[in-house]
């Protein structure tokens, strides 16, 4: 005889199986959190502080390695780390004392002076089999560390460099990793490394990201969580899914994401100012734009608060000079710089260009494509007709460099900034030509300023150089600033994250309980 | 037997040209490719030393065609490169990634096959009902809809409004619970395309098959209509199909990258399309090759169970 299902019994299977799945995903409230999962953007590359793949690598290497000091929260100076006493002697001279007995995992013991030294001299001074790594600028007028005992030593410099605090020593070119351990493990490390701070690295897996776990040999303060997961989650809308659903605690996000996640249950979203800065530039030795007075004609046909509420939907904050707060040498009387239509066509008309037919070059985001779009439309209206030539990450990233860079008009760039002015004005220097200065700026005077800003230690006086710098790059009108970006922080209300001024640069240790 | 055995030499030696013509292409191609590993990673951190010393370990100042016997006579040494922005051998890279491949691959193309089969089968043998036309309707908008917008609508409805399912990645190593679990929405978006597919094409095959004068005979002899349907009827009709699984397990090899993507998912459609991005050469020199090999050679065996199950094609190999 046929055994029928009833539906009562239908139901009543199907409930229990529905219980079963997701009970296996019911998050525990009950329960304080011992592990947090955060986001990041690019898979990890290589955890070494002198060969780092960029921020998403940096983020990690700055909770399992220590620092002679850590750069505070807030970015206003430093906090004693691995060293019990961090002395700037003299300009070019700085002393350092160790704390004995912070060990480094994996039975690789005992940090000394000699890690620090073999630390710092691998970036230029003495590369690992002539290996320079490219953050060497950081270590910028780095001659030696001389090790004068067990823990103690000194940092000797050929010239000052006012930036080495925030930059170097505080930053993640400043993390200190075990020399016994590099020399062993060779390229391994980039996967495995050995530090010595509050996490050490469980695993590391391609396209999935890293595990930390407290390190149980750490002496510092200690983490509020056991366990962190760095995922690395390539689409932002992935990123989304897996906060609302629980998986994630913290995220960066794009605005277009982030902001219609604000009210989620459970999530909270914040924006912060960027460290970074964004500017439309212009190929000084490119006719037409060989004229200054075309170059101001551009900037004054251009609407930035229109181009910023297109690219951003007005959710970042204008930029109008080169150095943003809270970095030191912030020109605050920058000329804003507001559409003029006649005025431009009248500079147009006086440099003999009434028809100038141009290209944008920008990179394949959206931001930047609805940006340049806009441009497009402003530049119409004075006689600019305006190509946007939109290009993927390789190809754009080698649009300026060498001969190809000579034949580039106008284009959109963003570069990540730090809490040093002298990080931000490196880049357009008359040596950069060719290389990152991609509007050819050439300025004998601004070369000699920029010069003076790394040596000079005098805050006021730094200042003072660093605002004559952004002036000279405002007279040349190659530089139509945009904005300094901004970042959205989405984060379970449960978590409350750490991070410097701009939300690129994480402390994952110093993440705490909400 | 010896017919097999010519058949698939002869395979054999289309596999290795096949694999060395697509390596020929990949290397010709990198030669016009324009940007630097160091610089598409590092951005202004690059400095021209360090983009240089790149280009020197990936032997890309060498003439294109040089690298290319380079590499091939590494891979004869079961070496494929180094990694240069990690300093990790190719290999270790790909194996890292190879499994998550295979196990969402195969496993979708089983769902695939598994629920298309007996779709196609139901439409061929109820043609011109209502539920063969529902089944043609549903299984042409299965091909249309691509498979990442199927992916972020299981997300939303089974991981955020029912909460039933993850939305992340591969899963604890340790569990394969978890595992399984993480697998269920990846392998349905990428299986559902093809359900369609499979559905569509057994059910035309069936249909032809079914008008032979071999099957009205068994007919006539008075078989069984299930035999005649699913011994006779299917096993002919099958021979397209699995010229059509074979294709398809080449395309989801490397093709799967949205989906890995959406689910950030380990995955070889993912390792290649980040190192095209940081124009990481030697990574993709590996991944390409791996893709081409496992593709080629599944199609051996799709051809070769071609052979085993119709010997018509077997005698057609060996002229």
């Amino acid at each position: 005889m046929a055994r029928s299902l009833s539906r009562r019994a239908f139901v009543g299977a199907s409930a229990a199986a529905l219980s079963l799945a997701s009970g296996a995903r019911a998050p525990a409230f009950a329960q304080q959190k011992t592990s947090i999962s955060v986001r990041i953007e690019r898979d990890i590359t290589a955890l070494d502080p002198a060969f780092r793949g960029g921020p998403h690598d940096a983020n990690v290497i700055r909770c399992v390695f220590q620092r002679l000091a850590a750069l505070k929260l807030d970015g206003s100076g430093l906090e004693l780390d691995a060293a019990s006493e961090l002395k700037q002697v003299s300009p070019t001279l700085i002393e350092f004392t160790l704390k004995p007995g912070q060990m480094f995992t994996d039975g690789f013991g005992e940090m000394t002076a000699e890690d620090v030294k073999f630390s710092y001299e691998r970036f230029a001074v003495a590369p690992v089999d002539g290996k320079v790594s490219p953050y060497k600028a950081d270590w910028s007028g780095l001659t030696e560390v001389e090790v004068t005992g067990t823990y103690t030593g000194r940092i000797k410099l050929s010239q000052p460099n006012a930036g080495l605090m925030a930059i170097a020593i505080g930053d993640c070119s400043g993390c200190i990793v075990s020399k016994k351990a590099l020399t062993a493990r060779g390229a391994e490390h980039n996967t495995k490394p050995v530090g010595s701070g509050a996490y050490q690295v469980v695993s590391v897996e391609k396209q999935r990201g890293a595990v930390l776990r407290r390190n149980p040999d750490y002496k510092g303060p200690q983490p509020a969580f056991d366990e962190v997961k760095v995922n690395f989650i390539q689409d932002p809308k992935t990123a989304e899914l897996a906060l609302r659903s629980g998986e994630l605690d913290f995220a960066v996000l794009p605005p277009a994401i982030a902001e219609p996640m604000r009210g989620a249950s459970g999530l909270s979203v914040e924006s912060q100012p960027g460290l970074a800065f964004i500017w439309l530039g212009i190929n000084m030795q490119k006719a037409p734009f060989t004229d200054v007075r075309v170059r101001q004609a551009v900037r004054l046909a251009l609407d930035v608060d229109q181009m910023l509420l297109a690219g951003f939907n007005g959710k970042a904050p204008r930029l109008n000079t080169l150095i943003m707060a809270p970095i030191l040498g912030q020109w605050k009387e920058a000329p804003v710089y507001k559409r003029n239509v006649a005025e431009a066509k009248r500079l147009l008309a006086e440099a003999g260009q009434t028809a100038i037919k141009t290209r944008i070059t920008v990179l394949n985001q959206p931001a930047f494509q609805t940006m340049a779009l806009v441009a497009q439309a402003l530049l119409r209206e004075v006689g600019i007709s305006a190509d946007v030539d939109v290009r993927e990450g390789g190809t754009y990233w080698d649009a300026g460099k060498g001969d190809g860079g000579k034949s580039l008009d106008m284009f959109m760039l963003r570069f990540n900034g730090k809490l040093d002015p002298s990080f931000l004005m490196q880049w357009f220097t008359a040596d950069q030509i060719g290389i990152w200065n991609w509007q050819r700026f050439d300025s004998p005077e601004y070369d000699r300023l920029a010069k003076a800003a790394i040596v000079e230690t005098d805050p006021a006086k730094r200042a003072e150089i660093v605002v004559k710098a952004q002036q000279e790059m405002d007279k040349s009108a190659a530089f139509i600033w945009l904005t300094n970006d901004v970042a959205y922080v989405v984060r379970r209300s449960t978590v409350k994250p750490a991070f410097l001024p701009g939300a690129l640069d994480w402390q994952l240790d110093q993440f705490v309980r909400a | 037997m010896s017919e097999t055995a010519h058949y698939v030499a002869s395979r054999l030696a289309t596999t290795v040209l096949i694999v060395l013509g697509a390596m020929l292409l990949l290397f010709a191609l990198s030669a016009l490719v324009p940007g630097d590993p160091a610089t598409a990673l590092l951005g202004p951190a690059a400095t021209p030393e360090y983009a240089k010393r790149f280009i020197a370990e990936m032997g890309l100042d060498q003439p294109w065609y040089q690298r290319l016997f380079t590499f091939l006579g590494n891979i004869l040494l079961g070496n494929l490169g180094t990694d240069v922005l990690s300093g990790r051998p190719v290999t270790r890279v790909i194996a890292d990634v190879l499994p998550y491949t295979f196990i969402l691959t195969f496993t979708a193309i089983g769902l695939a096959v598994a629920i298309g089969v007996p779709l196609g089968c139901y439409a061929a043998t109820h043609r011109g009902s209502v539920l063969d036309h529902v089944f043609a309707f549903v299984s042409v908008a299965f091909i249309a809809i691509p498979a990442f917008v199927i992916a972020i609508f299981l997300l939303l409805i089974f991981a955020i409004w029912l909460n039933w399912l993850p939305v992340l990645g591969a899963g604890e190593e340790s569990s394969w619970l978890d595992q399984a679990k993480r697998l269920i929405l990846p392998t349905i978006a990428l299986s559902v395309g093809w359900i369609g597919f499979i559905a569509r094409l057994v059910r035309s095959s069936m249909l032809e098959t079914m008008g032979e004068n071999f099957i009205r005979l068994s007919r006539a002899y008075g078989l069984p209509s299930r035999l005649v349907t699913y011994k006779y009827a299917l096993k002919n009709a099958c021979i397209p199909t699995l010229a059509v699984l074979g294709m398809g397990v080449g395309r989801l090899l490397g093709g799967a990258v949205l989906i890995e993507i959406v689910f950030a998912r380990p995955g070889l459609g993912r390792l290649m399309f980040d190192a095209i991005s940081t124009r990481n050469f030697p990574v993709l020199q590996g991944a390409v090759l791996v893709v081409v090999l496992i593709f080629v050679l599944t199609n051996l065996l799709v051809d070769i169970s071609y052979a085993a199950i119709d010997p018509r094609i077997r005698r057609q190999g060996s002229r």
